[in-house]
């Protein structure tokens, strides 16, 4: 029996010795072919209307205008609201901490709206409900119709389950993937011209970040990827989380694409970052957001450390290249981006960013990004050393995973 | 309270002075004469436990508290754990007997450790309803506190403050329950168990529900409500429907069973809710069920949603396994809101919003009967409280 191991060493341990020893997946594209975009930084302390639409809409500028990427067509937004509406750090509104504020996805929808999108629909994976996502957004009391009204033509759809289709839409990734080959997810990810993601600036408790890329873990079905999924088929309701995903105890329905390799490390700082790389392959993000206006520190929601607090970084980033944007995110929060597994954020797993790298979705090298607006050390908001800081507290256990 | 088996000393009368309990059901048997006698001379009053005091109605209850999940997929740490509560057989019983007090028969669960904070919680549960817990000690406490040892004392303290708060409060259970939606039933006969447990799960869902007993209904019934659901297995007689459908008309929601009956209106075009067909009569809507309904689980979970949240009357952010009964005084000047905490302990930076324009709000708890003013901040039709470090049971008060 190991004595004075705590559950983080072992994971450390674990996952260090699978990272080495598996190397299985996909042999893919050089780093340095991987695309390069621009990336637009902006302050914004508040969410006031008169301070974000205007931030946007320089940003949305600077990256060549919103018309020529969404009008005449439907567009999809991931948003990102993890963990239970009724969860709170501390007393501070979820939008404050670690849900996409409705104001930026308000701000976001006037914008699309007014540059031409002919439907807009925002998409989340509420946990283990079917509910509206409308209803889930009024117990974190949060009002939609803020969001609903901001343009013509906007929808909320749940995409935890099958929702309003006939049948599950199979996305293939076109590398081949590191987990899975292909993911069955509800129509809305298909069924859409230009796809967005919203997230919110964050530290993960698993993926050492969640920015635009590891918000779409979030959409991935729990009728098919989670805890209470079908067996054979997907099941009717969502229940539970991801941990099958996380842990890799058990496989999707099998009516679903099935692990390449069931053999392969059932680690979920091993899994995660790979299997959202898979992901955002799969379903490509077009116009990436990461919301740092107000936010919090030491992970993605107040289940994960006893040391986390809330922050106004007042930053917003925006590109039209998911990596090249959480690349620059990074940077903004104080961490390398082109850090490896071993290196803050991603002492204990895989970097996402490295990995969609070589997948060839984008480079996480800010020396290949075009950096527009403020410069990233005018804008920085040091993550990195607040983290440093709680690596010195005592550790206690960990929480949930998101 | 349940007098226990084991004693038979009178002196352990001596534990009841200033402890709020008024009423002792003593087994029968010479053995306890003298614990009898001296109940009479102390002016309490006293019956045999399976004789039912006039003026009484005596239910079986469970256990109040948390019933923690076994499996991961039904529940998490964001999940919503299963909360045991006897608030809606209460309030059932009060509706159907308004002249009688109801008490209710939930012993401890044998061979389990009881806290004092699970005997609040079991007072507080029965009480904030406008029923009375019947006080059943487990059996170590029984056994040992006679002996007054510190450990069984403090136990014994913590339930009788409960007692005594409450006893402190003798309006309370006057306050009229407010709903926003209505359960009509006779809740008898096939119609017992699902809208019984209608009531218990819509409780559940953090759904405030109003009793509508089907022989008493009145146009005032409806008063303030969004939704009625009506499930019995029989259509409502002509006059009741004519109410209903009054209701419906007037911007109201209906949910009804197939045995409703044939719907008035006309369909709504667009999807559909999962189960329901929706239909517009008047400024109102009329959710008629696919199939006769048998899970009283799932309608209250789909109540909450086509009611919405938008009109919840209460919401809590960091309150663990937690339930609210939200009365407002006769004059309804004062609204006042129990909040029930049911883990084994209070919750930390807890936060409520409370449908209602009010200008204060006070709290009150067993441990700090008069905790005071908090702040408040509005919020569009609600006002959202901050509540300190609390135990398992908050009375709060706001002003209209």
């Amino acid at each position: 029996m190991l004595k004075n191991h705590t559950r983080r060493d072992w994971l450390r341990t674990a996952a260090a010795a699978v990272s080495g020893a598996y190397l299985a997946g996909p042999r893919l594209g050089s780093a340095a072919e991987a695309p390069a975009g621009r990336v637009a930084l902006a302050r914004c302390k508040t969410y006031q209307p008169a301070e974000l639409t205007p931030a946007f809409r320089r940003m949305f500028d600077q990256l060549g205008g919103l018309g020529k990427l969404v009008n005449g067509k439907t567009v999809a937004i991931k948003i990102n609201l993890t963990g239970s509406p009724t969860y709170r750090l501390g007393y501070e509104p979820l939008e404050n901490t670690h849900y996409t504020h409705p104001a930026v996805v308000a701000a976001t929808v006037q914008l699309l709206g007014r540059a031409g999108a002919r439907r807009i629909r925002i998409l989340e994976s509420p946990w283990a409900t079917a509910d509206p996502v409308e209803e889930y957004l009024l117990q974190a009391n949060i009002e939609p119709r803020d969001i609903l009204r901001a343009a013509p033509n906007v929808e909320f759809e749940n995409t935890n389950y099958l929702g309003s289709a006939k049948k599950y839409s199979r996305l293939r990734v076109p590398s081949g993937g590191y987990v899975f080959p292909a993911f069955d997810l509800n129509h809305s990810y298909q069924d859409c011209d230009v796809f967005v993601s919203i997230a919110k600036m964050k530290e993960h408790a698993t993926a050492g970040i969640t920015l635009s890329m590891k918000n779409c873990f979030g959409i991935t079905p729990c009728t098919i990827y989670g805890e209470g999924a079908g067996v054979d088929e997907p099941s009717i309701l969502p229940k539970g989380g991801r941990g099958p995903i996380h842990d890799g105890n058990r496989g999707p329905s099998k009516s679903a694409p099935q692990e390449k390799d069931p053999k392969s490390p059932r680690v979920d700082t091993w899994r995660v970052p790979r299997t959202v790389a898979d992901l955002v392959s799969a379903r490509p993000i077009h116009l990436a957001i990461v919301e740092g206006v107000r936010t919090m520190t030491g992970g993605e929601g107040p289940w994960v450390s006893p040391y986390q607090k809330a922050v106004e970084p007042g930053v917003l980033v925006a590109g039209l290249n998911p990596v090249n944007t959480d690349a620059v995110a990074m940077a903004v929060m104080g961490f390398d981006s082109m850090a490896d597994r071993g290196t803050p954020p991603f002492e204990n797993c895989d970097s996402t960013l490295k990995l969609a790298e070589e997948a060839g979705v984008g480079t996480r090298n800010l020396s290949r990004i075009e950096v527009v607006g403020p410069k990233i050390a005018e804008v920085r908001f040091d993550f990195a050393a607040l983290r440093r800081e709680r690596g010195r507290m005592p550790e206690r256990p960990l929480g949930m995973r998101g | 309270m349940r007098w226990p088996e084991g004693w038979k000393d009178p002196a352990a009368l001596n534990l009841l002075s200033g402890a709020a309990i008024d009423y002792l059901l003593i087994p029968d048997g010479s053995e306890f004469s003298a614990v009898r006698a001296r109940a009479r001379q102390l002016g309490i009053e006293m019956s045999a436990p399976d004789r039912t005091p006039a003026g009484v109605e005596i239910v079986k209850g469970v256990w109040p508290g948390v019933q923690w999940p076994t499996s991961g997929a039904g529940a998490g740490p964001t999940g919503v754990p299963w909360v045991d509560s006897n608030g809606w057989l209460i309030r059932l019983n009060r509706a159907q007997h308004p002249d009688s007090t109801v008490w209710v028969d939930a012993p401890p669960p044998a061979k389990s450790f009881i806290t004092a904070d699970a005997y609040l919680i079991a007072v507080a549960d029965c009480a904030s309803h406008g029923g009375r817990w019947i006080i059943d000690l487990d059996s170590p406490l029984a056994k040992s506190l006679p002996a007054r040892d510190a450990d069984s004392l403090a136990i014994w303290k913590r339930l009788t403050a409960t007692a005594a708060f409450f006893a402190a409060h003798k309006t309370w259970p006057d306050y009229a329950p407010v709903g926003v939606a209505g359960v009509i039933s006779d809740f008898a006969g096939d119609n017992e168990f699902f809208s019984r447990e209608l009531l218990n799960l819509m409780g559940r869902a953090g759904l405030h529900y109003r009793i509508l007993l089907k022989e008493r209904i009145s146009a005032a019934s409806f008063e303030s409500l969004r939704a009625v659901s009506y499930t019995d297995a029989a259509p409502p007689a002509p006059d009741l429907r004519r109410q209903i459908l009054q209701f419906v008309e007037s911007g109201g929601l209906l949910m009804a069973a197939p045995d409703w009956g044939e719907a008035a209106g006309a369909p709504i075009a667009g999807p559909q809710p999962a189960g329901y067909k929706l239909r517009a009569a008047g400024k109102g809507r009329i959710a008629l069920a696919d199939d006769t309904p048998s899970d009283p689980y799932a309608w209250a979970a789909d109540a909450a949603v086509l009611v919405s949240h938008r009109y919840d009357l209460v919401r809590f952010w960091n309150s663990g396994a937690a339930r609210s009964f939200y009365t407002l005084s006769p004059d309804r000047k004062q609204a006042l809101v129990h909040l029930l905490f049911y883990a084994d302990r209070g919750p930390d930076s807890a936060t409520v919003r409370v449908a209602g324009r009010y200008r204060a709000a006070r709290a009150a708890t067993v441990d700090n009967p008069k905790l005071g003013d908090l702040g408040i901040a509005p919020q569009g039709d609600g006002v959202e409280v901050r509540l300190p470090q609390v135990s398992q049971y908050v009375a709060l008060e706001l002003d209209v």
